[in-house]
């Protein structure tokens, strides 16, 4: 990615200027705090002292988790209105006559996003320090868990600045990107669970084949993933990929999402005269 | 195209266009060729398809039919190439509010590849030219919708364009700033840019243009020189009469002849088109003063821009 894009550093100017980027960022490490802080509060007071001692066995994941949950709902909002914001405030126009790459348009403003995410990312690194100096968790699993964190969001804006090259209206494309994002993290797993269930009806219990294709599409989730990391799914016997972790296929699989989300808006963009 | 013959000259070049939206031919198989360093005047009422030409031409809309070319270069084939030699003013354009008025301008500067040592300069120069040198460390915000007019125009010229597609670009100032932007359009003719400006009111083009095209309903109906144009209805005297009481009468008489083609009266004054012999217009008078009209003034006059539009228009003026 070119530090001199000039989309980068337009969106980088006034991003971090404005008062939002500021109450974002502080809201998010608020609510990773107060989360943090009762859930300490509760162990505390409820469980024996042997637990308290190594808090962060619980603290550091519950961190993941929840830091995980707010990336699936802000990181689509990140650039889901990149183009159509544009559009509605009719600089598009402006845009595509100057000499600007699509690939320039492209990684100016989802590179803008990222810069934001790692922002977000980074301000929740205090917290992470503290309930790791708590013990529990090696610290390459925390590293990994940041890195599925990392790509999440990464395939997220992505995903949302695709939408944004193809929905007129910017509040739609925020609507169509959250609503990827909770088919990706949420209906595959209830569909999972829905196919598990179901085969708990089979006589003989499910084929393995089926097994298999309930184990593939948990390997699409990050949450599962982060589990896999922090606590050891089991995994059955015999399933595919069974001795490969959850999080290395599912960040994989997330890359591709990632390619195929920026290979379609370079080609819409490349075909702006069709659709502007 | 008038005294100049030699086609590798012309800047501008139209062949055969056509752009339909869905089934409505918004541009309907208009040719036209602009020689380098004139400032083009497109003139059409609201709706003749001007936008939709200098989109097409600014590389944002594809062509239905035909073939547009700037510089040489094909708008369908080659729009980096275009890009590169055009500045394009939209008729609604945004700016950026949210920056300060340099750092819009560097923001273009950059998209244009404005080599980074010469950026400062650039600014500062087409900051000047649009009188804007006092905002420039301004919110965007903060400018008059004028100011971020001439601040659009500013974000034009920073690549310092050879070609300009103005789309209307005084539409919504008052009369002042009009007049800043036909002196700037003045200025840029001075520089040896080639202009291509859009509006609908005739007369707020006529005495900057070096040559015309009027548009109307998606049909090129005259272009060329602005000499050649009123050459075009040289022999066509207008004809300007007041009369004493009411003109009606001496209207029907007027309509009456052959040698007279379009009669109008707002109210007082008559205006009408004599194609007859112009050394033979003392009979007209004559005509008149015996149908029993006491004239007032009878004068003469060659048909200006005015007229021109009004006849190529059928009377439909914006
Ligand atoms: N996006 C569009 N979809 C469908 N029709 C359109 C579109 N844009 C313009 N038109 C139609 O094409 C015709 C020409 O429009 P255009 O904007 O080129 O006119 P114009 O000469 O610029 O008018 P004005 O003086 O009002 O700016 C109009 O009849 C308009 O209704
Ligand atoms: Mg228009």
């Amino acid at each position: 990615m070119n530090i001199s894009n000039p989309i980068l550093i337009k969106e980088m100017r006034t991003r971090m200027r404005g008062r939002r980027s500021f109450l974002v960022l502080t809201g998010y490490v608020l609510v990773l705090s107060l989360i943090l802080g009762l859930v300490y509060l509760v162990l505390s007071n409820n469980a024996p002292t042997s637990v308290v001692s190594s808090a962060g066995r619980y603290l550091t994941p519950v961190l993941i988790f929840v830091q995980m949950g707010l990336i699936c709902l802000i990181a689509p909002t990140f650039s889901a209105s990149a183009i159509s914001s544009e559009r509605e405030q009719e600089t598009f126009d402006l845009l595509v006559v100057s000499l600007a790459r699509p690939s320039t348009i492209v990684f100016g403003k989802v590179g803008a996003s990222l810069s934001y995410l790692l922002l977000t990312l980074f301000g929740s690194l205090p917290l992470i320090a503290l309930t790791w100096s708590l013990g529990g968790v090696a610290l390459g699993d925390v590293a990994i868990a940041y890195l599925v964190m990392l790509v999440a969001g990464v395939t997220y804006c992505s995903m949302s600045f695709m939408w944004s090259t193809l929905v007129r209206r910017g509040v739609f494309a925020q609507l169509l990107s959250l609503f990827t994002v909770i088919f990706l993290v949420a209906a595959m797993p209830a569909l999972a669970m829905f196919f598990t269930a179901l085969a708990s009806n089979f006589s003989g219990g499910p084929s393995q084949g089926f097994i298999n294709v309930v184990y593939l599409l948990m390997r699409t989730n990050p949450f599962a993933a982060i589990a896999y990391l922090l606590f050891g799914l089991p995994m059955p016997q015999g399933v595919w990929m069974e001795k490969v972790p959850i999080w290395i296929t599912q960040v994989i699989f997330y890359l591709g999402l990632t390619a195929l989300s920026l290979f379609f808006s370079l080609r819409r963009l490349e075909r702006v005269r069709k659709w502007l | 195209m008038g005294d100049n013959p030699n086609n590798t000259t012309s800047m501008i070049r139209l062949e055969n266009v056509t752009k339909y939206y869905k089934t409505f031919p918004a541009v309907n198989n208009v040719s036209l060729e602009i020689a380098r360093g004139e400032v083009f005047g497109f003139i059409g009422p609201n709706g003749a398809g001007k936008t939709t030409t200098i989109k097409m031409l600014a590389t944002l809309m594809l062509p239905s039919d035909g073939r547009l070319s700037i510089g040489g270069y094909d708008i369908v084939s080659e729009p980096h190439e275009v890009r590169r030699i055009i500045g394009y003013m939209p008729d609604s354009f945004g700016v950026y509010e949210d920056l300060l008025v340099w750092e819009y301008l560097d923001y273009f500067a950059s998209l244009y590849k404005v080599d980074p040592a010469r950026r400062g300069r650039a600014i500062s120069d087409v900051l000047e030219l649009t009188d804007l040198a006092i905002k420039r460390d301004s919110q965007v915000m903060s400018l008059s919708r004028g100011m971020k007019q001439r601040l659009c125009l500013a974000k034009t010229l920073i690549h310092d364009p050879e070609v300009l597609l103005l789309d209307e670009p005084a539409s919504g100032l008052d009369p002042h700033a009009r007049i800043e932007i036909r002196e700037l359009i003045r200025e840029l003719c001075r520089m040896g840019k080639t202009v291509l400006v859009s509006s609908h009111i005739l007369t707020e083009l006529a005495d900057f243009c070096t040559s015309i095209g009027i548009i109307e309903a998606g049909c090129l109906l005259a272009s060329g020189r602005i000499d050649d144009i009123t050459h075009q209805l040289a022999g066509h005297v207008m004809l300007e009469i007041t009369v004493k009481g009411d003109p009606g009468p001496c209207v029907d008489a007027l309509s009456e002849r052959a040698d007279i083609e379009r009669v109008t009266c707002d109210g007082r004054a008559i205006r009408a088109e004599y194609t007859g012999d112009a050394n033979e217009v003392d009979e007209l008078l004559e005509y008149l003063i015996r149908g029993g009209a006491r004239v007032l003034s009878f004068t003469r006059s060659e048909a200006d821009l005015e007229d021109i539009f009004l006849k190529v228009t059928r009377g439909v003026v914006a």
